[in-house]
């Protein structure tokens, strides 16, 4: 049976955000979101909803589909109070950032669901290492060849959104010397990577069905893709940004996605998509290494190209598009980040490099979550 | 021939070789009960048990006595680690959790009072074991928790409860105490003047100690190592301190635990975990408490001990589902807490010593059910304690 691709407003958009609870003793994670989680049900959210993740000291918070930036970030703003307040009675607090510093992944239990139960039998030691947290951006298309099309049109930038979101450069106790080291838990999955070179939608469940035959995947879920067409939602989907250290640099990224997106679904390139895919790993690596610093190679160019010169002049080419989607003020503020050449990442490295301690850095890290910007 | 480089006969037997023996032995134990699915601490008191009458065989002093400074250094870093734990700024956001402390002590120590005055004791009697009987043990708890790695809201609130009925119980048998010399006719002034030293001294005792800590610790690397020799040595240090100004060891060590307990302002001292390190010295100390509790007791002081462990369940059992109902816990999870707060062991064992030097009526008086009550909750407490934690959920169920 072919999937169905739901239509859904063009250049909507949503985000997912995977966070963090942590003990306020030394700031381990800790099991606690069943708890949370079951306060959390009898708390009225502004819109969205949180759910859990695949180990319980992790959550998840799902926006509910917006048109415009603003709103979603209020709407963020009002459910992270509402997370803040809750875990004030349980004595817990909830941070963002990529990796926990100093967690060691074999500490983890697997939430007692069945979906997850199965992911860790299936894929052991790599289920608990999975205790990563990332922000997912969907983006709403017509149809599922322009998903297609978008999800392929948006490989290229995919470095930017490392370099913007970058926040975990710690990792099991020790500075891993890269902006991003969430992404390699990603990438030890089988099925983690990028979308085949297929061109329509009716191609792509070609593929999907081939796969199902094979009795690889049984759905869409099963792909670890970091972009990929997410047909029950009519979306495309973003998987590469670490959760930021604040919801505002949370709904910046999803402004520049949508904004983007906007630009390629109107000015739609024809060149061949097999060739994006040959720097793709490479480009990836630069960015997770090297953030801002990161060196681009492309296919259609020749010479390589900063990651951070790379964004600010697709910020420029971006500026004709923005008044319409309401984006014209958050543009100038990535630009500002990239100028400066400030992330997460780096705030993360001056907090140690102040107190010498992960765990203070983790507790200035759910410090910020909570009170940047002010709560409501 | 000069012989004298060769030992005389008969041997000496020395401290340091019971206690290696000790240790080993308790470690064995401790293993051996946790093949059978039971806490390592009924393994140790057990080898507690059996070691007693073979220290008696060998002419050796009370153990308690000999073993002292291993019990005062386990327990003061039980008592600091505990009150590192206890958070007051989660008591006032969450009233319920304060509420359910004050409830479970409070209730708890009713049950008993009326059961020892129905059983026809004094007063003063009734309430001194009453007050001791508030306090669960703290190093049990925390020794399976660790065990058990325990983790999540059942496990945090017990170990908060636990360093409040601890605080509690010491500060009122202190109290009592002192209305016991008023009935044996000593002088006013040091009626009001005594608690009022071990109380507000051991607190500042613990508060200088906590301020040292900081400065040290700012002075010197920030690295785990050299601030766990720190707390090591400071809490060694304390329990020095504490007896040497005739203060409350177990005050004074969990206002340094407290005082030293990171908030948004201080974050100097790292938060190192005493677990590993610790360890052999909590073996000697269940071992110790095991030899030190008389089996005859539990013939003698029967009846009037099961009401006792009953009117203590009560009480305990009561003040925490009331008011974890109204903190959202779950039933099971309410159940659970309260099952962690059943153990007695060395606090309780301590403070009945402590009562009975200072006031030896009591010894004689109510020491035979005291004691029945407390040999049932060694056992019975760890194992409610490891249920308790289980039913709740928060014992990894792969572990």
């Amino acid at each position: 049976m072919p999937l169905d691709f739901s239509r859904s407003a063009p250049l909507t958009f949503g985000v997912e955000l995977e966070l963090m609870v942590l003990n306020t003793h030394d700031y381990n994670l800790v099991r606690g979101a069943p708890d949370l989680l079951r306060r959390l049900e009898k708390v009225k959210l502004p819109g969205g909803e949180v759910k859990p993740e695949i180990t319980e000291s992790m959550i998840e918070v799902n926006s509910s589909v917006h048109s415009r930036h603003e709103a979603l970030l209020a709407e963020l703003a009002g459910i992270r109070d509402a997370i803040v307040a809750c875990a004030d009675k349980l004595n817990f607090a909830v941070a963002g950032g990529g990796t926990h510093p100093f967690h060691l992944w074999k500490e983890r239990r697997i939430y007692p669901t069945e979906r997850f139960q199965r992911v860790s039998e299936l894929y052991g030691y790599l289920a608990k290492q999975f205790t990563v947290f990332g922000q997912h951006i969907h983006i709403g298309v017509e149809n599922g060849d322009d998903a297609v099309y978008l999800t392929h049109q948006l490989a290229p930038y995919i470095p930017h959104f490392i370099a913007l979101s970058a926040s975990s450069p710690f990792s099991q106790g020790e500075d891993t010397s890269f902006e991003t080291s969430r992404l390699h838990a990603v990438s030890s999955f089988p099925l983690a990577g990028q979308l085949p070179p297929v061109s329509t939608w009716a191609e792509f469940n070609a593929y999907f069905d081939a796969m199902k035959g094979y009795g690889i995947v049984a759905s869409m879920k099963d792909f670890y893709w970091d972009i990929r067409p997410k047909p029950e939602y009519g979306t495309v989907e973003i998987r590469i940004c670490d959760t930021p250290l604040t919801v505002e640099t949370a709904a910046l990224l999803a402004a520049y996605a949508q904004t983007l997106s906007a630009e390629l679904l109107r000015n739609r390139r024809s060149m061949p998509v097999e060739p994006l895919y040959r720097v793709y790993g490479y480009n990836r690596f630069q960015a997770c290494r090297f953030g801002f610093e990161g060196e681009l190679v492309s296919p259609f160019r020749e010479g390589r190209v900063r990651v951070a010169d790379d964004i600010v002049e697709t910020l420029k080419r971006l500026e004709p598009v923005a008044p319409a989607l309401g984006t014209q003020g958050a543009l100038p503020a990535l630009a500002r980040r990239v100028t400066f050449a400030s992330n997460d990442s780096l705030w993360l490295r001056d907090r140690y490099r102040e107190t010498k301690s992960l765990p203070d850095v983790v507790r200035l890290q759910a410090q910020r979550w909570r009170n940047d910007p002010p709560p409501q | 021939m000069n012989n004298n480089f060769l030992p005389a006969l008969p041997f000496e037997l020395s401290y340091p070789l019971l206690f290696g023996v000790l240790l080993v032995a308790g470690m064995l134990g401790g293993e051996m009960a946790r093949k059978a699915h039971a806490p390592r601490i009924l393994g140790y008191v057990a080898v507690g048990f059996a070691a007693a009458p073979l220290a008696q065989w060998m002419n050796l002093g009370p153990l308690l006595d000999a073993g002292r400074i291993f019990v005062d250094l386990a327990l003061g870093l039980v008592l600091f680690d505990l009150g590192r734990r206890m958070d007051v700024q989660w008591m006032r956001r969450d009233w319920t959790l304060a509420a359910a402390g004050l409830a479970e002590s409070v209730l708890t120590f009713a049950a008993v009072f009326a059961c020892l005055i129905a059983f026809d004791y004094t007063a003063v009697v009734a309430a001194i074991t009453a007050s001791i009987a508030m306090a669960t043990s703290p190093a049990v708890v925390l020794l399976i928790v660790q065990d058990t790695k325990a983790e999540g809201q059942v496990t945090e609130r017990a170990l908060n409860l636990v360093a409040l009925n601890s605080l509690l119980a010491s500060i009122l048998t202190t109290i009592l105490l002192t209305t016991a010399h008023l009935e044996t006719k000593a002088e006013v002034e040091s009626a009001i003047l005594h608690p009022a030293y071990l109380f507000l001294g051991s607190v500042f005792l613990g508060w200088i100690l906590a301020s040292v800590a900081r400065g040290i610790a700012r002075a010197v690397e920030k690295t785990a190592e050299l601030h766990f020799t720190l707390i090591a040595g400071l809490v060694t240090g304390a329990v020095g301190l504490a007896v040497l100004l005739k203060l409350s060891v177990i005050l004074a060590l969990l206002a340094f635990g407290l005082f030293t307990r990171n908030d948004a302002r201080n974050f100097d001292l790292l938060n190192v975990s005493l677990a590993p390190a610790s360890r052999p010295l909590y073996i000697v100390l269940f071992v110790i408490t095991g030899a030190s509790l008389p089996p005859e007791a539990l013939v003698t002081g029967a009846v009037v001990g099961a009401a006792l462990a009953g009117a203590r369940l009560a009480g305990k059992f009561t003040g925490v589902l009331v008011f974890s109902a109204f903190g959202g816990l779950k039933l099971r999870q309410s159940v659970g807490l309260a099952c962690s707060l059943m153990p007695m062991s060395t606090l309780a064992l301590m403070l009945h010593h402590q009562v009975a030097r200072q006031y030896p009526a009591f010894g004689a008086e109510v020491g035979a059910a005291f004691l029945a009550m407390l040999i049932v909750m060694e056992v019975m407490g760890p194992l409610a304690v490891q249920w308790g934690l289980g039913l709740a959920g928060e014992t990894p169920r792969e572990a």
